[in-house]
């Protein structure tokens, strides 16, 4: 178990230091000038010459990037060359909103796709696998965008049931004092034994949350059915049945847990994309998320942000792909952590 | 972990969500609550702030900052004068080269608490000069500023400048406590929302992403007898069907953009109004006259452009053709300056005498920008009439920048779109960055250079700070010449438009500070 772990460390400071490189060239190569970003655009020649030095552009390549890794070892990740703040504590800033989406969204999709892929294993090609199936279809293919105007429209527009985006109401936030330990609205709530704050979170993850679980939920039915019709095909489930085992209980130990190994690796990569890419649900909802913040980055063409929202997503693919790992030698002991 | 274990882990933040969700109707639906403190609601369709440090502050926040901030003094462009804001009086002498300001007393500073005097003006304009960043150039005439008593301070410039209206700037104009805001941190406390100016409002919470809440000050030099908000809350909501919703709930007293085809349908709600104003932003195309030389054919393209398209359509008539280089309201604005219209036939007769034969031109505009990829269309195909092939090629700024300023003249554009607003309320701005000679190129992407015109502006600007009237005669002139010359093509003056609760009292837009809502001004019937 160490010598695995200490392995995937040591891999990921590579995949890292590839990233770090990728990333920095990428910034280099494409056709903006930072130091006419950092002084804004109405800089005259000598002001955009002056930020030039200051931001160490008219170093060689290889001292800069240096520079860069340093700093990024350091815990400096730059400035946006938009904002002139330090992109660390952007992310800082942007990243719990994310994090309380995404982790209550997996949720959701975990809560919804299990049992109904399941279901659809179960009553394989009958009524309730057809009505599945259109869930997730309908969950992978509809455009979040779209859902999340549809889900504005219905509960904030039309029922009055809960907020059109935020991630707290105003007249809350005027009147209440919010305790600031996590960054997660929720989680600081909870520590704090603060119900109000936490219903009010809650009331505004609601609608992001689900739209954002819409494809995991579609993705999680389809491939839980899929692992879990193939192992219902195999000799010891039908052992198992003639033995007399009841039905919930192969489904749930011996078919079930089999079917979690794919599916927790497809749940995970969709997590750590859904860290940058839910800009468009972050925007619909004015949710202040690390998504929003990428996507504002992309379009300043703002490279330190870049580059550090890039970076920050890398170290979550590795982070999720280790703990996959580790998930599937627990549901399954044939893998050996070597 | 069992199952049972599994399913308790992923349902018990669920059912959590179930019982928010089917909670009793949302606290936010509603508007904020007005039997306690009245709040006003500013909703922005991007951040609100990116810079806090109001000696750099040259983006947004201005939409609060002139809020938190004051400035000697406050232009109003509609009657051409000045309001006092911090000063209560100022001189100039005959040559304009010295401006003596004379302060208003009792005047407190927020946190600290401080009375501001001369000294604390002569340090926020140091400091912001001594920065550099943001619109800090404003002040490049200014060669020291001297501190006579208390209440009197003096501005000694290298060359003649109208520093009443450097003074009123929206950007970086601002005094405040430097000692007290240094002494807690500088820019990094600034950076963590913090406001150390003289105006109505403080900043009560901000967090990055999220809302900016000012609250009243206490110590507001004009007090708070009367109706005034308590608070102003500023979200931002970038999504405009989201921001429509928020309209719609009744959420937002003040919007300051909307889709243009979104405005039509709050134009004859009870509680709602579109409020068109005119803006001291334009857009036009700067011919390159190292190219295109031959004034005939630069008039051609000119009567090739397609304006009635780019204002009715484009823009949905939410602007105005322009007339000249300086926009309409702007004192300096040349009324006699005639407007071209679309006039294929004389375009071609034009191209027909100068013996332009396949031309090609290449046209940047900002990729990010649909009204300008629309525009560059249209012309397109009036261009193809008249026997010139263009090619459009949507930029980001920066690179269209560097484009424009590509060290061998041959690789750079024919014609670049862009937009300008002013940061001092002149036609200088104008005149100056795009159309003066140019040693290394700045912002004259149109590579003009004409003796003549330069000699006029170099003389308007000095007027400026004397004789308004006498300057604003030599721009209107100026603008003529581009005219004949035919180096710019001014396509259309952009209207703000705005929705506006109809509840909300005494808001008069003010182009010179561009979204910014004084809510002290404002209240709600």
């Amino acid at each position: 178990m160490r010598t695995f772990l200490l392995r995937r460390l040591l891999l990921a400071v590579v995949v890292l230091f590839g990233v770090s490189v990728f990333t920095f060239l990428a910034a280099r190569v494409v056709p903006a000038d930072a130091a006419a970003k950092w002084v804004g655009p109405k800089a005259t020649a000598a002001q955009i010459a002056r930020a030039r030095i200051y931001l160490g552009l008219n170093d060689p390549l290889p001292v800069q990037y240096l520079r860069y890794l340093s700093g990024l070892v350091r815990g400096d990740w730059g400035e946006s060359v938009v904002t002139h703040q330090p992109v660390l504590g952007d992310i800082k800033a942007y990243l719990p909103p994310s994090l309380e989406l995404l982790v209550l969204s997996s949720l959701l999709a975990m809560a919804v796709g299990i049992p109904l892929g399941i279901l659809s294993a179960r009553y394989q090609d009958r009524i309730p696998d057809q009505l599945s199936r259109l869930v997730a279809i309908t969950g992978v293919s509809v455009p979040s965008f779209w859902l999340a105007l549809l889900l504005q429209l219905l509960f904030f527009q039309k029922l009055k049931l809960l907020p059109v985006g935020g991630r707290l109401d105003s007249v809350f936030r005027l009147a209440h004092s919010v305790p600031v330990m996590t960054g997660s609205y929720v989680l600081d709530g909870l520590l704090a034994g603060d119900w109000a704050l936490v219903g009010s979170a809650l009331k505004h993850l609601i609608l992001p949350a689900v739209t954002l679980a819409a494809y995991p939920i579609g993705l999680v039915t389809r491939m839980v059915r899929s692992s879990m019709t193939e192992v219902l095909g195999e000799d010891h489930i039908r052992a198992a049945r003639a033995m007399g085992i009841p039905n919930r209980t192969i489904l749930g130990r011996y078919a079930l847990k089999p079917a979690m190994g794919p599916t927790a690796t497809v749940l995970a990569l969709s997590m750590a994309y859904s860290l940058s890419g839910t800009f468009l649900i972050e925007a619909v909802f004015a949710w202040p998320g690390l998504g929003r913040y990428a996507a504002g980055a992309l379009i300043a063409a703002d490279y330190p942000a870049i580059m550090g929202v890039t970076v920050l997503v890398a170290i979550a693919y590795v982070v999720l792909n280790l703990i996959v790992d580790l998930v599937h030698a627990w549901l399954d002991p044939r893998i050996s952590l070597r | 972990m069992n199952h049972r274990s599994i399913m308790a882990a992923v349902l018990l933040p669920l059912s959590l969500l179930l019982a928010a969700g089917c909670a009793p109707k949302s606290s936010s639906t509603p508007p904020p609550a007005q039997s306690g403190p009245q709040v006003g609601v500013y909703v922005n369709s991007s951040d609100v702030v990116i810079f806090w440090d109001p000696s750099d502050s040259f983006s947004n926040e201005i939409i609060a900052m002139h809020n938190l901030y004051e400035t000697l003094l406050r232009y109003n462009p509609a009657t051409d004068k000045f309001e006092p804001i911090l000063a209560e009086s100022y001189a100039h002498s005959t040559d304009a080269k010295t401006w003596t300001f004379t302060l208003r007393k009792g005047v407190k500073f927020h946190g600290s608490n401080k009375e501001m005097t001369a000294e604390d003006v002569k340090k926020s304009i140091e400091r912001t000069m001594t920065r550099g960043k943001g619109a800090a150039f404003i002040w490049d005439a200014v060669d020291k500023i001297e501190v006579k008593d208390p209440t009197t301070v003096v501005f000694h410039l290298k060359y003649a400048a109208p520093l009443d209206l450097i003074a009123a700037s929206s950007y970086g104009a601002f005094v405040y406590d430097v000692d007290y805001a240094e002494s807690k941190g500088g820019e990094t406390w600034f950076g963590q929302g913090n406001d150390a100016g003289t105006g109505p409002y403080t900043v009560e919470s901000w967090k990055k992403g999220e809302d900016l809440v000012l609250n009243k000050f206490d110590g507001y030099r004009k007090g708070w007898a009367g109706k005034h908000f308590d608070k102003v809350v500023f979200k931002a909501v970038t999504e405009p069907a989201t921001r429509q919703q928020v309209v719609n709930a009744g959420e937002a007293d003040f919007v300051n953009m909307m889709p243009y085809d979104m405005l039509k349908g709050y134009e004859n709600q009870p509680e709602l109004a579109v409020r068109n104003a005119k803006s001291f932003e334009n857009l036009f195309a700067l011919i390159n006259t190292k190219k295109i030389t031959n004034p005939k054919v630069r008039e051609a393209l000119a009567l090739a452009f397609p304006y009635d398209a780019a204002v009715n359509s484009v823009a949905q008539g939410y602007a105005t053709q322009s007339r000249g280089i300086v926009p309409d309201g702007m004192w300096g604005h040349a009324a006699s300056v005639p407007q071209r219209k679309t006039d294929t036939a004389r375009a071609i007769a034009l191209m027909a005498e100068a013996g332009a034969k396949d031309l090609k031109v290449t046209i940047t505009y900002s990729s990010g920008d649909d009204a300008q990829r629309q525009i560059v269309e249209l012309w397109v195909a009036e261009l193809k009439k008249i026997g010139v092939t263009a090619e459009p090629k949507g930029m980001t700024w920066e690179a269209q920048l560097d484009l424009g300023k590509a060290k061998d003249p041959g690789q750079r554009q024919d014609i670049f779109l862009m937009y300008w607003w002013p940061d001092v309320t002149t036609p200088h701005s104008w005149h100056q960055s795009m159309f003066h000679s140019e040693k290394d190129v700045s912002f004259n992407l149109g590579y003009y250079s004409n003796p003549a015109y330069d000699a006029i502006i170099d003389d308007a600007v000095k007027l400026a700070g004397t004789d308004r009237a006498k300057a604003a005669a030599r721009y209107a002139e100026a603008d003529q010449l581009l005219y004949n010359d035919a180096v710019a093509i001014p396509i259309y003056d952009i209207q703000y438009a705005r929705v506006v609760k109809k509840s909300l009292k005494g808001y008069v837009d003010n182009p010179s500070y561009p979204h910014v809502v004084f809510w002290y001004d404002v209240y709600r019937e």
